[in-house]
């Protein structure tokens, strides 16, 4: 016992440099999720905006990383993408979290749709030097065991 | 590997094409010039994009699609999109997107009677009771 399954593999990186990277994203993204036991319609809405959060890179600095990261506190399990660019920076954060706005490329869709799919964005951003967008969301533990919640049985959430 | 992994089937007179579960972005890009391409090849007057395995609905896909059918109507055809998950539903509405006017159906079968009986059929109003 003593040493979680969870904590073996805690956290890790996904380069983003390429159309084919945003899938990589996708594909860990859903194992982790999966594997904190989240259902599968959380799974879906945290995939979805990890594709969201991955495309913008890709499209607006070229290329950054994904870092992810799983948390655990006493009643909560969560999970935490970190999406790092050395790109042009954000020029007006609370327009670009503004539902519909977009610079040209998408559908104005990615920052709000992931906040709202996440639960909790954090972005920081810095003209000409990058951006950093944080997005959690968090598990509700039934039992002590965060094993119950991996074997994904009496799961609620919310 | 993007082009073998997408096909494009003629049924009468209707193009059905199902997407792969987790494509990237070229291949969904791939997708939209393949329809177009069969569509002017066979003269056909109806598409049905199967997603029923689709796993991540995200804008760029939905963006795609509904250019697709777009521009399929605008070659004369009429575009159904069939089989969303329920997940995959709820997780598309809460990201804010739309699939315009685009008519979709429960699965390929229902979406096969819509365009087989050239209106609704009775079948795009019948999960609203």
């Amino acid at each position: 016992m003593g040493v979680m399954p969870m904590t073996d593999k805690p956290e890790g990186t996904v380069k983003i440099e390429s159309e084919g990277d945003i899938v990589a994203v996708r594909k860990t993204v859903r194992e982790i999720s999966c594997e904190c036991g989240f259902e599968i319609t959380d799974v879906t809405r945290i995939v979805t905006a990890a594709s969201e959060l991955a495309r913008n890179i890709y499209h607006f600095a070229g290329s950054g990383d994904m870092l992810w990261h799983i948390l655990e506190t006493s009643e909560s399990i969560g999970i935490e993408l970190t999406f790092v660019d050395r790109g042009p920076g954000i020029e007006d954060i609370d327009k670009a979290m503004e539902l519909g706005y977009t610079t040209g490329k998408g559908l104005g869709l990615g920052l709000p749709g992931a906040k709202r799919l996440m639960g909790e964005l954090e972005i920081q951003s810095q003209l000409g030097k990058g951006t950093t967008v944080t997005v959690r969301k968090w598990l509700k533990k039934l039992y002590e065991q965060s094993g119950a919640a991996r074997n994904n049985t009496h799961i609620t959430y919310q | 590997m993007a082009s073998t992994e997408l096909s494009v089937v003629k049924v009468y007179d209707i193009l059905l094409v199902t997407v792969p579960a987790d494509p990237d972005d070229e291949t969904i890009s791939l997708l939209q010039d393949k329809v177009l391409k069969a569509m002017e090849t066979y003269e056909a007057k109806g598409l049905i994009l199967d997603i029923s395995t689709v796993l991540t609905f995200d804008s760029f896909f939905a963006r795609t699609i509904v250019e697709t059918a777009q521009m399929f109507k605008l070659m004369g055809g009429r575009t159904i999109i069939a089989g969303m998950q329920p997940d995959v539903a709820i997780t598309a509405t809460q990201l804010g997107l739309t699939l315009g006017n685009i008519q979709t159906a429960l699965d390929v079968d229902r979406a096969l009677k819509i365009l087989a009986n050239g209106s609704d059929g009775g079948y795009a109003h019948d999960r609203q009771t």
